[in-house]
């Protein structure tokens, strides 16, 4: 069943285009990230996918409905990238306002134990620092027990213990049957959560696909070594004294440097990481 | 209705919290009361208390809708309640609740630093009139109130809630009575809504016949200032979220 969607959806403010017929589909169960640089479009397509905007051209739907319709959003829960909170309202206070709103909603306490707020509950809002609240941020879009959990940058100024909560929680979630969408510019992150990447690009989905799908696509592995002086290297970018290659058969291709008898010192063969392979991609296209 | 209750209660907690918004909502009516009023009231001491309260109710509705509304309708925090299973009804609903918790608090301290000063005399009957009166009566300038916070920038909203809550107030008769106010101003204030609003509540007070007239011109106040806050809300929500 698809979750959210958005179906060649258009979006410009003035002159800008934000958003140019994108369409990306979630279905149930997927994590999802979304992925691109400043600019990309990611926060209007979330908005866009919320209600909070309207396509100029094309649409936006929510499990089948506008997404604006209160049974839609029952079924969902959002951590936005940017949170004021109240100032002098506590975070169970906060929390608990959330969770009426939904008909299974998690118990507080529940909610406090998985993201470590327990020691925060009876402070006010305005005390905390900005990865606590962050923090609470991202409790609530959980708190309410939705299908689906959509998270703008969750990590952003947050420790690695809270970041390890917050990834520990969309683990939880998505192994529960629960979908998630996640906007966040550290590729590591989504490449540790997400099972599928949406890149976008100056408004255009630049690649929809799985993680491994995208590596694949770029070559599977890089092989990296120290350059010997006065050989040359067809195929390899030079970064310092390293060269690098990103191919499909590693093992060939390092036997073929040994039989032309070039010296591998310091070789290193791994699995090209999600940002690489994007790079890659991007390079080539 | 619970969820109306539960953003009534967040809301107030809120307000209640910043000392700055609680002290002199609570505290201004009753001081110029104390400072202007108490004094010299003896024989109209119901009325005087009766269009202080209204005074201090009216507060309410400017600061609390006015101020409070222009303040957070660009704020992530009302964003992020876009995305709750919320319509806007329930949030309207739960700001007026709120703010009839502080309207009721801050006519209560004017009644009680009135009854505790000044000669009021109001039989049972006339303290349920005046509060129906009250309630009825600043109905309309809420509505004023939500139409400035939708239709002023959050920088311009206090200075204009603190312009038109001083000069409608003493226009209108709400501190000295309409017969003290200079010619001129006795003429204008004819047609202003605070007028209608202390006629109302000095009948209440004195436990006339309700006056058809006033009632009528608070009823076309709060259908103009009705339509300009729904006007306002629509522009605004056509500029922030299409």
């Amino acid at each position: 069943m698809i979750v959210a969607e958005l179906s060649a959806a258009t979006k410009r403010f003035g002159a800008l285009t934000a958003l140019d017929r994108a369409s990306l589909a979630i279905d149930e169960g997927d994590v999802l990230a979304l992925l691109g640089p400043n600019g990309a479009g990611k926060s209007t397509a979330i908005a866009l996918l919320l209600g909070l905007r309207i396509p100029d051209e094309g649409s936006a739907r929510l499990f089948g409905l506008e997404p604006r319709r209160v049974e839609a959003r029952r079924r969902i829960g959002v951590a936005p990238q940017e949170v004021a909170f109240p100032p002098t309202l506590r975070v169970h206070e906060v929390i608990e306002l959330v969770r009426r709103h939904y008909e299974e909603p998690i118990a507080l306490e529940a909610v406090a134990g998985r993201f470590g707020l327990q020691r925060l509950l009876r402070r006010q809002l305005g005390g905390l620092s900005g990865g606590e609240r962050r923090l609470v941020a991202v409790a609530l879009a959980f708190a309410g027990g939705p299908e689906l959990v959509v998270l703008d940058e969750p990590t952003a100024g947050l420790d690695a213990e809270a970041r390890d909560a917050v990834w520990e929680a969309v683990r939880a979630h998505a192994h529960g049957g629960g979908t998630v969408l996640l906007t966040t510019h550290h590729l590591d992150e989504a490449e540790a959560l997400a099972e599928r990447v949406v890149l976008l690009e100056r408004g255009v989905v630049a690649e929809d696909g799985t993680v491994t799908a995208i590596k694949r696509a770029a070559g599977l592995t890089r092989v990296s070594f120290r350059s010997p002086p006065g050989v040359a290297l067809d195929g390899f970018r030079l970064e310092g004294e390293l060269a690098h290659a990103d191919v499909e058969d590693a093992g060939a291709f390092v036997a073929a440097l040994v039989r032309r008898g070039v010296r591998l010192v310091e070789l290193e063969v791994r699995p090209l990481s999600l940002e690489e392979a994007i790079a890659a991609r991007r390079t080539s296209r | 209705m619970t969820l109306v209750l539960a953003h009534a209660r967040a809301m107030t907690l809120e307000l209640a919290r910043h000392p700055a918004y609680l002290v002199p909502t609570l505290a201004f009516p009753a001081v110029f009361f104390l400072f202007f009023a108490a004094p010299g009231t003896n024989a109209d001491a119901d009325v005087r208390m009766a269009t202080f309260a209204g005074f201090a109710a009216l507060g309410v509705a400017f600061f609390q809708f006015g101020v409070g509304i222009a303040a957070e309708r660009a704020s992530p925090w009302e964003v992020y309640l876009r995305t709750l299973p919320v319509g806007a009804g329930t949030r309207l609903a739960a700001r007026v609740l709120s703010a009839a918790v502080f309207a009721a608090a801050a006519a209560a301290v004017v009644i009680a630093v009135a009854v505790a000063l000044t000669p009021v005399g109001l039989t049972p009957r006339g303290w349920v009139e005046l509060a129906a009166a009250l309630v009825a009566g600043t109905a309309p300038f809420a509505l004023l109130g939500v139409a400035i916070g939708y239709w002023a920038p959050p920088r311009a909203a206090l200075p204009l809630a603190n312009l038109l809550y001083l000069g409608l107030a003493y226009a209108g008769g709400l501190w000295f009575g309409p017969q003290h106010l200079p010619d001129a101003v006795q003429r204008a204030s004819t047609v202003l809504p605070t007028r209608a609003l202390g006629d109302v509540l000095a009948a209440a007070a004195l436990g006339a016949v309700p006056p058809w007239r006033p009632w009528i011109a608070l009823v076309c106040f709060a259908a103009a200032f009705g339509a300009l806050a729904v006007w306002g809300y629509r522009r605004d929500a056509g500029r922030r979220h299409r």
